[in-house]
């Protein structure tokens, strides 16, 4: 049985769990039977009305620390998940500091505890266009990590960004991550939310095990050319 | 030659039989002492911590013991609340900084009790009976890693730039706690320390901000001087993805540092990368087996993994002129999980043995 994980990455304040609640909803509206992993230090709780009003399931995840202890805690969740509700799809809010790599990998721990097969729909990285200025001072580099590891990065908050701080965080993404998929989100106007729904539940991104081989291949054979 | 002669042999880059081998197994070994004694239980009790380490150097045969609990511990017994599975790593799951003012407000707690005081003791108790047979070191967090356990790193890591002299009141209570747990810890037998500082990683922090909050001798510089003053070896353990290898290496100079790789992150550094640019020209550098290989891998998968990293790093100190600065180990602790393969343990080790033999160039 196939369980799928999407992340949403993003720093505190990014409006993350305002947007992982709609896109919950959106979701659930397509008839996807969702499951919902937010960051114990979110900016705002999940409460039972919404979980409720919705019929998924929501967990917390410890945040903070990018080690690997927190895996553990991480694939214990999935599996309880898959094997309480079986949900098609869990959205997980990672913590600022959670590189999206390691939580592949963690997901994928999971498979060992319980009988499936994770499937990850694409990174999505969501970048605050309002606070641009202030994240790049004060934490550019978990900034950057996340960009760098994203498949798509949506500049959120474009109903209350000025044009110029917009412009300015779809260059900064571009030059971190010219791969990216660029698109626009707004929790507000729900621009962009249908697009959200698109990529997680018909789009894919690699497995970090398959990743890894590819990788330790590429070594391999850069080796034997040398 | 015999575990000591083997790792004093490493530590000095003297000729050795062969490479060290210690995958970071600490929790996991509580399997060795039977289904009921859950994490919860082997962490609470000094008499058990110690029990399972002497059970682990029996059963798999280590070339080392380092007295790893947990990154709650601190945390915990500051008030934090730690959320206890009897199957996982115990995590803080409340945190009790939620106001700048909450920083200032955070005191010492008495090392005596509470899980710090597990930690001491049965460090003491694992040390006087492997003494002996391995280098026994004790093993601690960070004034900055205890900080983010107990604060948050999100918010640590954000008033780092809005609220720098809140987050210098918060480190400055755990050096305090720091400075108490090293001169406890440092009178239990253990040979060396081992600092988990792991916020020195470029994914997150840059040279000036760690320098800044850990770096310097305000705090690590402080923490590692007294580590050596008191008699025994300074060593870091750092599972980051980009270690800042010139901070923690070169500038602190540990006896060893212990590191992961990541081989999907742009520039995270292989075993050979490491020793090829001087890092174990001074220092016992160990590494980076993917500690998830040891639940998710056959054994057969993780004796080819160990027997390669075996050749990359022999290789590798031929060429830089080394004898033997580098020990097989995980890249972060080996799960301590229900479903961690404990023969995935025991092949890393003997694999070792084996391919990791050191002769001539």
């Amino acid at each position: 049985m196939n369980m799928k994980v999407s992340q949403i990455a993003g720093f505190l304040g990014s409006g993350k769990t305002t947007a992982l609640m709609k896109i919950g909803e959106g979701l659930v509206k397509r008839g996807c039977k969702i499951a919902i992993v937010v960051n114990d230090v979110g900016e705002i709780s999940i409460d039972s009305k919404y979980v409720e009003a919705n019929g998924l399931e929501a967990r917390e995840i410890a945040g903070g620390c990018i080690c690997c202890q927190i895996a553990g805690s991480f694939a214990e969740t999935l599996a309880k998940l898959h094997d309480g509700f079986d949900p098609e799809i869990v959205i997980v809010e990672p913590s600022g500091v959670a590189i999206p790599w390691g939580l592949k990998r963690a997901a994928e721990y999971s498979e060992a505890k319980s009988d499936m097969v994770i499937e990850h729909a694409p990174v999505i990285t969501l970048v605050d266009a309002t606070r641009i200025d202030m994240l790049l001072k004060a934490v550019r580099r978990l900034v950057e990590t996340q960009i760098r590891e994203a498949d798509v990065c949506f500049v959120n908050k474009v109903d209350a960004a000025t044009p110029e701080s917009i412009a300015k965080t779809e260059e900064l993404i571009k030059t971190i991550n010219p791969r990216a998929e660029i698109a626009h989100l707004s929790s507000v106007t729900g621009e962009g939310l249908e697009m959200v729904t698109d990529i997680i539940m018909n789009k894919v991104s690699p497995r970090y095990d398959d990743a890894v081989e590819e990788e330790m291949l590429r070594k391999e054979y850069g080796r034997r050319d040398e | 030659m015999n575990h000591l002669e083997r790792a004093m042999a490493a530590l000095t880059d003297g000729e050795a039989d062969r490479l060290p081998a210690y995958p970071i197994a600490c929790g996991v070994n509580r399997k060795l002492l039977g289904d009921d004694v859950t994490y919860a239980k082997w962490c609470s009790d000094p008499k058990l911590f110690a029990d399972a380490f002497v059970a682990g150097q029996k059963y798999f045969d280590f070339d080392f013991a380092i007295g790893l609990m947990d990154l709650s511990v601190m945390a915990g017994d500051l008030g934090a609340h730690v959320r206890m599975d009897d199957e996982n790593t115990p995590f803080v799951d409340k945190h009790i900084v939620h106001d700048i003012e909450d920083y200032e407000k955070m005191e010492v707690p008495d090392i005596k009790t509470g899980r710090s005081n597990v930690l001491i003791e049965g460090t003491r108790l694992f040390t006087e009976k492997l003494k002996d047979e391995v280098i026994c070191a004790a093993f601690l967090e960070g004034p900055l890693l205890a900080l983010t356990q107990v604060a948050g790193a999100e918010r640590v890591f954000m008033d780092m730039f809005t609220n720098p002299s809140a987050v210098h009141a918060g480190l400055e209570t755990m050096m305090e706690f720091d400075v108490q747990m090293v001169e406890a810890l440092s009178k239990t037998g253990v040979a060396g320390l081992v600092w988990d500082y792991l916020w020195a990683n470029y994914s997150c922090l840059g040279d000036k901000e760690y320098d800044e909050f850990e770096g310097c001798d305000k705090y690590a510089g402080k923490l590692n001087k007294l580590v050596v003053d008191s008699g025994i070896a300074n060593c870091i353990h750092n599972c980051a993805d980009l270690p800042h290898l010139d901070t923690q290496v070169k500038k602190f100079k540990p006896a060893i540092y212990s590191m992961a790789y990541y081989p999907l992150i742009p520039d995270s550094p292989s075993a050979g990368e490491v020793i090829e640019n001087g890092y174990a020209d001074n220092c016992l550098m160990a590494g980076n087996i993917d500690p998830q290989f040891f639940i998710r891998a056959s054994t057969e998968k993780i004796s080819k993994v160990t027997s390669d990293l075996c050749q990359e790093v022999k290789t590798a100190l031929c060429k830089r002129g080394l004898n033997s600065r580098y020990c097989i180990s995980s890249g972060c602790e080996v799960p301590p999980d229900r479903v961690t393969k404990l023969e995935n343990i025991k092949a890393v080790v003997d694999v070792t043995k084996e391919d990791g033999k050191l002769g001539d160039c």
